[in-house]
């Protein structure tokens, strides 16, 4: 482990599946968190876009913003999601961007790339596309992207300059980034940094 | 951070209470913890 991470990454990749395994399959559980419809109302999603999903797609949702209310998906973008999960902002993107844009999701997360293609399956949306991958090593070529999108995502990754470095490698010049996460207002003690059960809840 | 990876035009929208109702809304309370939306571009 680098010397200025505050925890193991890959202590905490496992903490995050274990915690990103039950929203994909108990997704009406409680959580420390939203989850669903109701979250993406809270955040601003456009009512039409998320009506339009069916429930499997929306049931797992767990972002904690809304990376489309400053910049829209222009037709035809390449998009990354950056820990697509159950596949919502994809679909979203997918939607954005239309038939003449493609969006690659990527998850670490075997449960959540398992019910994403099947969502994307059942939706007969041949322009979204799920792969195994980590933020610090995001399967497609370098300068593919037009557009990186993200949701609470960042914040659950113990090096976010990597990730950050990774997804500008993936950006072609000129490319966005849009993305939400999570800051605190008030600084969080150096010890509660160290505990990683404190970073997934 | 997003300037440090040579990130540009950088924009950050309005704080949503993305924990509020929730079981954690607590622990965010205690640190003001909020969702944002982040905008950058990589340089063309």
């Amino acid at each position: 482990m680098a010397d200025d991470l505050m925890v193991d990454p890959e202590t905490l990749r496992e903490r995050v599946r274990d915690k990103y395994r039950e929203v994909a399959a108990d997704p009406h559980r409680t959580f420390h968190f939203h989850t669903g419809r109701p979250l993406a109302a809270r955040l601003g999603y456009e009512q039409a876009a998320v009506d339009a999903l069916p429930d499997r797609a929306v049931e797992s949702f767990a972002g904690v913003g809304n990376p489309f209310s400053i910049r829209r998906l222009q037709p035809g973008e390449r998009v990354v999601d950056v820990g697509s999960g159950a596949g919502f902002d994809s679909l979203i993107a997918a939607g954005q961007v239309g038939d003449s844009g493609h969006v690659v999701g990527v998850d670490m997360t075997p449960e959540m790339l398992k019910k994403s293609r099947a969502t994307a399956a059942a939706l007969g949306f041949a322009h979204v596309e799920f792969r195994e991958g980590l933020a610090e090593q995001l399967p497609v070529e370098d300068g593919w992207a037009d557009a990186v999108i993200a949701n609470g995502v960042i914040n659950l990754c113990a090096d976010k300059h990597a990730v950050f470095e990774e997804i500008r490698r993936a950006l072609r010049p000129g490319g966005w980034l849009q993305f939400a996460d999570i800051a605190n207002g008030r600084p969080v003690p150096p010890e509660a940094l160290r505990d990683i059960d404190l970073w997934t809840g | 951070m997003l300037e440090d990876v040579g990130f540009v035009d950088v924009q950050i929208g309005p704080a949503t209470d993305t924990f509020g109702g929730a079981a954690g809304e607590e622990k965010a309370r205690a640190y003001e913890v909020y969702g944002y939306a982040f905008v950058a571009r990589r340089p063309g």
